[in-house]
C-alpha cells in the first residue's frame, strides 16, 4: 500500500464498520433462511451499537 | 451376518469423513471462505471472503499493527496467534503495510484490533465448516 492510501476514520466510523462487519458475519454463520439471517444481522448490529455508546458513556466521567 | 459387513465397512467411511473434514477446515483457515465453498455453501464462502478481506484491508489501512513471531510478551504472542488466524492474508496485511505499524492514534489502535477480530473470526469460520464437513452443524 502506498504512503496515500490510508485509511482515517473516526471513532464512531470505526465502530460502525466493526459492528457491521462481525453481524453480517454472524449472521451468515448462525442462520440458514435470509430472514432470519437479517432479523440476526440487524439485532446483532443494534446490540453492538447500544453497548458500545453505553460503554462509551460509562467512561464519560473518566475523561473529566 | 450383513450387519457384520456393515459394521466393518463404517470405521474407513467415518475415517474419509473426517479427513476430508480436516482438509475442509484447514482449508477454510488458509484461504477464508474456502472451507464453505468446498461444502458448496457459496452465501457463507462470499461472506466469510468479504468481511474478513475488508477487516484485513482496513486493519493495515488504519496503521494496525500486524504481530510477528518475534514478540515481546504474551500480548504479543497472542496477538501474533490472533493474526495468523487470517491465514494467506496475513501475508497480504504485511505486504499491505508497507510504513508499519501506527498506533500513537486511535486508527492505529482500531487497525489492531480489525486485524485480530478478522483472524479470529476466520478460525470460528473454519470451526464451521469443519463441523459441517463433519455432518454436525449446517
Amino acid at each position: 500500500m502506498n504512503a496515500g492510501m490510508a485509511f482515517k476514520l473516526s471513532h464512531l466510523q470505526s465502530m460502525l464498520l466493526f459492528a457491521l462487519l462481525i453481524s453480517i458475519a454472524f449472521g451468515f454463520l448462525s442462520r440458514r433462511r435470509p430472514m432470519d439471517r437479517v432479523k440476526y444481522i440487524v439485532w446483532s448490529l443494534f446490540l453492538f451499537l447500544l453497548i458500545g455508546v453505553g460503554i462509551g458513556w460509562a467512561m464519560y466521567p473518566f475523561s473529566h | 451376518m450383513a450387519d457384520e459387513t456393515a459394521v466393518q465397512a463404517d470405521p474407513p467411511q467415518d475415517s474419509r469423513r473426517e479427513t476430508m473434514a480436516f482438509i475442509t477446515g484447514v482449508a477454510g483457515w488458509l484461504v477464508p471462505g474456502l472451507g464453505h465453498a468446498l461444502l458448496k455453501m457459496w452465501g457463507r464462502a462470499v461472506m466469510c471472503f468479504l468481511t474478513v478481506g475488508v477487516l484485513v484491508i482496513l486493519g493495515a489501512g488504519m496503521r494496525g499493527n500486524v504481530f510477528s513471531s518475534s514478540g515481546n510478551d504474551a500480548f504479543d504472542t497472542l496477538g501474533y496467534l490472533a493474526d495468523l488466524g487470517t491465514g494467506t492474508f496475513y501475508l497480504a496485511a504485511r505486504s499491505l503495510e508497507n510504513n508499519g505499524a501506527d498506533v500513537s492514534h486511535a486508527g492505529g489502535d482500531y487497525g489492531t484490533r480489525f486485524l485480530a477480530t478478522a483472524g479470529v473470526l476466520n478460525l470460528l469460520a473454519a470451526l464451521h465448516s469443519y463441523e459441517a464437513a463433519r455432518g454436525r452443524k449446517a
